[in-house]
């Protein structure tokens, strides 16, 4: 059952351009009633499996840019410390108000974001931006081929110590929550650093694997590593996402984002009404 | 246009850098994907209730367990040797590219990621030291 539950939360992952901890965290919660700190624990290794599968085909196509993805990593890795430590004391309830506020967060910015990159490539805009110091002696730059646009784009990032901070806000996300903070460092990179969004996230994709790699350390060392958990998670996940990318180029954008919408809003609530629950035990009406 | 000088497609060093990060993505996510699967089999031939605690999965932490386990195709065993294994992977993409921007003379970067390491590194001894 969780094989299914997992295949069908990487799959709407994949679907929807997010990592499956966002799904599959909700589902083992409120599906299967195990406690949060276990479905993150195994929801971090899960993320593992996903950005290897997605990472590496993104890394063979060259759209990843390792060198930002590297000095990205600082940030996020160090954010995922942070959050995996306050995850092994906060109480449940709390993570899972946290949880409810971050999905809230990514249903908002699923309709508030824009892809204006068309415009841009064919610009040639993202070839022109100012760096700043950081990002010069960093040396960062790169240049993708764009088969939608069949051309080369060339880009020259900027704004890295923006970049960085929101980096380690989504490493502590990934730490305490057990997602991949893939939202936050493609938003990042592509509003704030002029990173073409198809770089966004292949490079997101890639640094989100070493990200749950560290929370997913300490949780190992903490014994909240549950195997038969974590293995149809990470197997039903992986399956998923690959069979969601090949349908997500056949579906219109449109009726994704409502999709999204809908699974945020139902997901959402559950955690919040399972948090009051624990805490206060309060029930509130079930949706479903 | 952009007056930045070095904005080009990837270089042979840079192309080495890519290819030895997706050999070890690949390599990672196949064999640790067939111990899951092999350990989800072995489970579901012979299955047994496991408890849903930290104390059970502590015990197994013990070298004598995990050398008997893996030698009597223990379930557990193998879903914890698959785990290890895909954790390690992305660890090991970063030790390889540390490896990679060396031999490629970009030091600069070797650095970038060799902080990277040490954070993981720093993250191994919280865990060791008890903070749980």
């Amino acid at each position: 059952m969780l094989v299914v539950a997992a295949v069908v939360a990487g799959f709407f992952g994949a679907l929807l351009g997010v990592g499956g901890g966002i799904f599959i965290v909700p589902v083992m919660v409120l599906m299967f009633h195990l406690p949060m700190k276990i479905a993150v624990a195994a929801s971090l290794v899960s993320v593992i499996a996903t950005s290897n599968a997605g990472g590496s085909s993104y890394v063979d196509q060259r759209i990843t840019n390792l060198r930002l993805g590297m000095f990205l990593e600082i940030a996020t890795t160090i954010g995922a410390l942070s959050g995996s430590v306050l995850a092994l004391y906060l109480n449940d309830w709390l993570m899972l108000v946290i949880f409810a506020a971050m999905l809230a967060y990514m249903g908002y910015a699923a309709f508030a974001t824009r892809n204006v990159d068309d415009a841009r490539i064919a610009a040639n805009d993202f070839a022109r931006a100012h760096q700043d110091r950081l990002s010069a002696y960093l040396d960062l730059h790169g240049s993708y081929h764009d088969e939608a646009a069949n051309r080369t784009v060339d880009y020259v990032v900027t704004g890295a110590p923006l970049g960085a901070s929101i980096a380690y806000l989504a490493g502590l996300a990934s730490g305490l929550l057990g997602v991949g903070g893939g939202v936050l460092k493609v938003s990042a990179m592509n509003n704030y650093m002029n990173v073409p969004m198809k770089v966004a996230v292949g490079t997101s994709k890639l640094m989100i694997g070493v990200t749950a790699a560290v929370g997913s350390i300490l949780f190992f060392m903490a014994g909240l590593i549950h195997f038969y958990v974590v293995a149809p998670v990470a197997v039903g996940t992986t399956l998923g996402a690959t069979a969601g990318t090949i349908v997500m180029n056949r579906l219109h954008s449109a009726a994704l984002k409502w999709i999204f919408a809908a699974l945020i809003v139902y997901l959402a609530y559950g955690m919040f009404a399972k948090a009051l629950l624990l805490r206060f035990s309060v029930h509130l009406p079930a949706l479903a | 246009m952009s007056n930045h000088p070095a904005v080009t497609a990837t270089t042979k060093a840079e192309d080495k850098i890519y290819a030895d990060v997706y050999d070890v993505l690949m390599a990672g996510m196949v064999i640790s994907n067939i111990l899951f699967v092999a350990g989800l089999a072995f489970a579901l031939i012979h299955p047994h209730f496991i408890p849903l605690t930290r104390a059970y999965v502590l015990r197994n932490y013990q070298w004598d367990a995990i050398v008997h386990g893996l030698a009597s195709f223990r379930p557990i065993t193998i879903m914890m040797a698959a785990t290890l294994l895909l954790i390690l992977t992305p660890v090991s993409r970063v030790l390889i590219s540390i490896y990679a921007f060396h031999a490629g003379g970009d030091h600069k970067y070797m650095i970038v990621t060799g902080i990277v390491f040490v954070v993981i590194v720093v993250t191994v001894l919280l865990g060791l030291l008890g903070l749980r």
